[in-house]
């Protein structure tokens, strides 16, 4: 970066070159993620003749919406600098237990999806909690988050029948339209938040570094456990979706979803060291590893090669925001 | 103790006094005595590790002091975190921790104080007033004569004089009394120091009271009123400034010319 062009005058207030610049250095930050993704895409589209068509694109859309609603809290998290190994098994509490609310308690959809989301935010925040209250490191306070978040699951859904929920709520997850438009709701506010609100904002800086924000008068431990809960409760809102898409729960789904979200986080580009990131990145992020994983199986690959080749971009990505970083 | 000169005439703004700092067995600071007076700019010196961070953050809070007490105006004042220091007025310039990297100048500048819309959105959703810091900025920094062209750049992009501008800055904005600098013209050349240092001397035009930790003797003795000198921890001279050369202090500092405790 040239120093020379930052030494010119101050530009006078009201100047309307602002919008174009930051514009372009929007563009600038990801094109390589949009040169990635147009390669990746061209691939498959040379290479397999049914991903051709639109349908294929709908669907890889719809089928990263529910673990894009999650990623876009996975996405404030990581830019604040924390980590949350259990919102995967957040996400099968949540699943569970809203299943619970209404297949056994017959609570309306409304009031079910309330608690749901309410459960998935307290849960989120009591990793937080713990994390800024112990300082044990977020790896392992979310590890332990991860194993007992999804005992919990198990316990509430052992011998419970959870299907068969009413039809107000099965349209949250109607075919892939419906998870998409909720996937572009959640980024859009999620994206709001963190351009535009005060805590948002101060996800960067504490995420950058936490030192000087402390020293700003930055409240940060209470900042973080807001981040955290709030990672919590669009864990619980993916969950929710996909109970509504499959017409059940169980304790199972939502394995290893935090690390296929922190894949896509970072292969987006934001950072996995805090400090740098948006939630757009995410979204294109998440596209790229659908993108991967629909071509791949339409070209014959099977899931246990797709995981590998998954692995691989996970590690070139987290090996290029390394390198990005050193040679600033 | 050791003559003060005529700012002893002006009243008091901070005092503080017996201020210890130790970690574990280490006394990083012991039992130091500190006065800064209304309006001017008071030097701290002594060689690497004589405590000089150590005291100024124990001052404003940003660790927490094994004993001492601090006076603001003549009364004792609670100074437990970086938000008490706000508070009473005192800004801080930290050693190497002054901006964030990763973020703009407009949002290291307002950082921990920004300002939110006047309206449903801000006061229910906490959204930033953007035009509003914005345009306080570029009066600022207009102002200060601080040449920053874009300041939506991460802090990152710019050169050490400009972000100790920025950070020298944020001092003029908020302080209302007192400005604390720790080694200001660190790793800065020759011009950007000349810049940093028409800087502190424009807090001072402002009204504010200034205690600047510094290596650079020269800067001592033609910007600053008064010098005090801490060595292994321990305060071992305050003096004025036009009592003093350079090579009294650099004495004083390395302990050569001290009758008292040598290292
Ligand atoms: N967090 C810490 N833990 C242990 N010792 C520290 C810590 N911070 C500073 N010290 C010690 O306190 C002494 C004074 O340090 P400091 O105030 O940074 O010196 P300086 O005058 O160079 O600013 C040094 O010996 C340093 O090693
Ligand atoms: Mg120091």
């Amino acid at each position: 970066m040239s120093q020379a062009d930052s030494q010119t005058a101050v530009s006078s207030p009201g100047s309307s070159a602002g919008a174009l610049d930051v514009l372009k250095h929007n563009f600038m930050q990801i094109w390589q993620v949009l040169a990635a993704l147009a390669l990746i895409y061209g691939f498959f589209f040379l290479m397999s003749e049914p991903f051709r068509s639109f349908d294929t694109l709908l669907s890889i859309f719809g089928q990263a919406s529910i673990l894009a609603i999650l990623a876009c809290g996975t996405t404030i998290v990581l830019i604040s600098g924390g980590l949350d190994l259990s919102v995967g098994s957040i996400f099968a509490v949540v699943g569970v237990t809203v299943g619970i609310f209404m297949a056994e308690w017959g609570l309306p959809p409304v009031l079910a999806v309330g608690l749901g989301l309410g459960m998935g935010a307290a849960l989120g925040a009591l990793n937080g909690t713990i994390q800024v209250l112990t300082k044990v490191p977020a790896f392992i306070v979310t590890l332990g988050g991860l194993t007992a978040y999804k005992g919990l699951a198990e316990i509430l859904a052992s011998g419970r029948d959870l299907s068969r929920f009413p039809e107000s709520f099965k349209f949250l997850g109607t075919g892939n339209t419906v998870p998409m438009l909720i996937m572009f709701a959640v980024a859009l506010l999620t994206g709001l938040f963190l351009t535009k609100t005060r805590l948002g904002s101060r996800a960067f800086a504490i995420g950058g570094n936490e030192e000087v924000a402390r020293l700003s008068g930055v409240p940060v431990a209470k900042s973080r456990i807001y981040y955290y809960m709030l990672g919590g409760l669009l864990a619980g809102l993916a969950a929710i979706v996909e109970v509504a898409k499959l017409n059940f729960a169980m304790p199972a789904r939502g394995q290893s979803y935090e690390l296929y979200a922190i894949a896509a986080v970072v292969i987006g580009g934001t950072s996995l060291f805090g400090g740098r990131g948006g939630v757009g990145k995410t979204l294109l992020g998440m596209f790229i590893m659908q993108t991967i994983i629909v071509g791949l199986s339409y070209m014959g690959v099977g899931t246990s090669y797709q995981r590998i080749a998954i692995g691989a971009i996970i590690i070139v990505a987290v090996y290029w925001d390394v390198w990005r970083r050193s040679t600033r | 103790m050791t003559p003060q000169g005529d700012s002893v005439q002006r009243p008091l703004v901070l005092e503080a006094q017996g201020i210890s700092k130790h970690y574990g067995g280490i006394v990083a600071l012991d039992d130091v005595d500190l006065t800064l007076h209304e309006g001017e700019v008071l030097a701290v010196v002594g060689d690497n590790g004589a405590g000089k961070s150590t005291l100024i953050k124990a001052l404003t809070g940003a660790i927490p002091k094994t004993a001492g007490v601090v006076k603001f105006d003549g009364v004792e004042t609670q100074i437990d975190t970086p938000t008490d220091a706000k508070a009473a007025g005192i800004e801080t310039v930290y050693q190497d921790l002054a901006l964030v990297n990763e973020i703009s100048i407009t949002k290291n500048v307002f950082l921990g104080r920004e300002i939110l819309r006047d309206d449903w959105l801000g006061r229910w959703f906490g959204v930033l007033d953007f035009k509003k810091m914005d345009g306080e900025i570029r009066d600022l920094f207009s102002k200060l004569d601080v040449r920053i062209a874009d300041i939506y750049r991460e802090a990152q992009a710019f050169s050490g004089g400009q972000r100790q501008a920025v950070a020298l800055s944020k001092t003029v904005m908020f302080g209302k009394r007192v400005a604390i600098l720790d080694e200001p013209t660190a790793a800065l050349g020759v011009r950007e120091s000349k810049m940093a240092m028409d800087l502190v001397r424009s807090l001072k035009d402002h009204g504010l009271s200034v205690i600047m930790i510094t290596h650079n003797m020269q800067h001592v003795l033609n910007y600053c009123d008064r010098v005090m000198v801490l060595r292994l921890g321990k305060l071992v001279a305050v003096c004025d400034v036009k009592d003093v050369d350079g090579d009294a202090l650099v004495g004083l500092i390395t302990g050569a010319t001290d009758a008292g405790a040598t290292a």
